[in-house]
């Protein structure tokens, strides 16, 4: 299934911190534009809906409560800086900026600043997806391995014609050779040889 | 008595790759400027001054400086490429200053310091491509100058006919004023695509139609073309090659309404029998009577003032109703479709049935659902679907 185009922002909801009262003006009418509803918010308030992304002023950096920035990070983030001093920037760092922009700010920069938080939040979303499926793999391994050395004590196989026996009963009844190998070591059910 | 003397700035290439078209907005400029100077409904006259960067990108950012520090400008009109506007907006914003750019173009910008005169991609390519994808075929083969222009519309191009499970079946692209055309055409040639989309710019563009038109009926092929800028002056430069492309635009010389009727006559009497307007100048054009109009209603050349009275302000333009909008400083205009005659002419086939808004970022149009399916919220919308054929 395709994922939406992240070139496409109309109907997503932001919540906006900035302070600048010119730079507010800047964004919204900039929203208005590409369709996004500019919800206005001071960090410490409650918030009661979940944002699409939000546009953070470095004025209100740091953020002291964890459940803010956890929060927060549901949905990219883009920084508003100020300043490129390091120290500001350390600060920028924990809310792990999707993108960001400079201030004052201009109506140019703002549309490739979202489109560039959206696609980095789907990469990123993406990538921390794989790292999840390879992790359980990783943790799978272990049950392979005990599969296999039961497969070759029970069928007097070296380990390739082992491991090649459990694949081909796992692709035959349509399952991981990850689930096929927790079934062999919890119940000693043994893949039937065929061919 | 004597007028005040409004200065305005004119920049338009007279020389180089797309000098065709650069004549012909400063000819349609300066023939605005001179029916406002003599009109008494104006309490001013325009002074123009005139700067000519001739197709050099870089030329752009110093004429427009020269004309802010030592004419003292306010407002600026001209540019044709998107690379030359981009030379001039960093200018124009640092100092307040007003660009009326009156070349449709690519979208994807929103200055506040830029009016856009000319049409949108939604009032230029999605029209063109969904007729293309109702009625000829879903694969189409791009041909265009290598900028921004022809990036961006291949890109809008291939979502819209990928979402109709069409196909991109080549993208070829030329360096501004290449003039090397045989290879692609000779391509054409071998592969017979069902239809060639042409978004080079200048003497390329003539180049390759010529080219194209004798490749093809050497080869017994007829293979329709399609244009988002090609114009009457165009023609007469292609010649007889020309005819039979389809063209997007948001004017053409044989649109009947009465005050084209007029401005046509007016242009005729100014510059010869055998001379016609183009889109591009007749924009220019719409671009100096909005400027007027705005000056006249705010009195004063201030900027915001001027943003503040141009906005929404109805002119009965000779592509029909104009206006800016407010929201987003690019005008509401009437797309139209038309394919190119041997007389050098367009026979208009469609036309929206009312003014369009403009969508600078496309955001209104859905392509990922379909190509043709747009949101119905916020009143007017951009694209509407309700057609009216053109007789």
């Amino acid at each position: 299934m395709s994922r939406p185009s992240s070139f496409s922002l109309r109907g997503r909801r932001a919540l906006v911190a900035i302070k600048d009262e010119r730079d507010v003006t800047i964004v919204r009418r900039q929203f208005e534009r590409l369709g996004i509803e500019c919800v206005a918010w001071t960090p410490g308030e409650p918030v009661d809906f979940a944002p699409d992304l939000s546009l953070i002023d470095d004025e209100f950096l740091p953020l002291l409560q964890a459940a803010q920035r956890a929060f927060l990070a549901r949905s990219p983030v883009i920084a508003l800086l100020g300043t490129e001093t390091p120290s500001r920037l350390k600060l920028v760092f924990e809310l792990d900026p999707a993108s960001f922009l400079v201030k004052p700010l201009r109506s140019a920069g703002i549309y490739a600043a979202l489109v560039m938080a959206f696609e980095r939040n789907e990469r990123t979303s993406e990538l921390k997806q794989q790292i999840l499926k390879l992790e359980q793999r990783l943790r799978s391994r272990r049950v392979v391995l005990a599969a296999v050395l039961q497969v070759m004590h029970s069928h007097a196989l070296a380990e390739p014609a082992a491991f090649a026996l459990i694949r081909k009963a796992a692709m035959e009844q349509r399952k991981t050779i990850e689930e096929l190998s927790a079934e062999i070591t919890a119940s000693g059910m043994l893949p039937r040889a065929t061919g | 008595m004597t007028k005040p003397y409004v200065p305005v700035g004119i920049i338009c290439s007279q020389s180089g790759p797309y000098q065709a078209m650069g004549r012909e907005i400063l000819k349609s400029a300066m023939m605005a400027v001179d029916e406002i100077n003599s009109q008494a409904e104006f309490d001013f006259a325009i002074a123009p001054h005139i700067r000519d960067p001739r197709g050099i990108v870089s030329e752009y950012h110093t004429v427009c400086d020269d004309l802010i520090r030592n004419v003292g400008v306010e407002h600026i009109i001209g540019c044709y490429t998107s690379a030359s506007r981009k030379q001039v907006l960093p200018i124009v914003e640092r100092t307040d200053r007003l660009l009326w750019y009156p070349a449709r173009y690519e979208g994807f910008e929103c200055s506040d310091n830029v009016i856009y005169v000319g049409a949108s991609p939604n009032h230029n390519v999605l029209p063109l491509v969904r007729y293309v994808l109702d009625n000829l075929s879903r694969e189409i083969f791009c041909v265009g100058s290598n900028y921004v222009w022809t990036w961006e519309t291949n890109r809008v191009t291939r979502e819209l006919v990928s979402a109709a499970d069409g196909h991109i079946l080549a993208e070829r692209l030329l360096e501004l004023g290449e003039s090397a055309v045989g290879h692609i055409v000779d391509e054409i040639v071998r592969r017979k695509p069902p239809i060639v989309f042409n978004t080079l710019v200048g003497s390329s563009s003539y180049d390759f139609i010529r080219a194209f038109h004798a490749g093809t009926k050497a080869a017994g092929l007829e293979i329709p073309m399609l244009s988002c800028s090609l114009c009457e002056p165009e023609l007469a430069i292609v010649g007889p090659a020309s005819a039979g492309c389809i063209t997007s635009s948001a004017y053409f010389e044989s649109i009947r309404l009465p005050e084209n009727r007029a401005f046509v006559a007016r242009w005729k009497a100014r510059h010869g029998e055998d001379s016609s307007p183009s889109v591009d100048g007749q924009s220019a054009y719409v671009a100096v009577y909005l400027l007027a109009r705005a000056l006249q209603r705010a009195g004063t050349s201030d900027i915001a003032e001027v943003q503040r009275a141009a906005a929404g302000y109805r002119y009965n333009s000779p592509q029909g109703p104009v206006w800016i909008d407010g929201g987003n400083n690019h005008c509401v205009l009437t797309p139209r479709l038309a394919v190119s005659n041997p007389r050098g002419q367009f026979d208009i086939f469609w036309e929206a049935d009312a003014p369009v808004k403009p969508d600078p970022y496309l955001t209104q149009l859905d392509v990922v659902a379909s190509p043709s399916r747009e949101t119905s919220a916020g009143g007017a919308l951009p694209n509407a679907p309700h057609l009216r054929v053109v007789k």
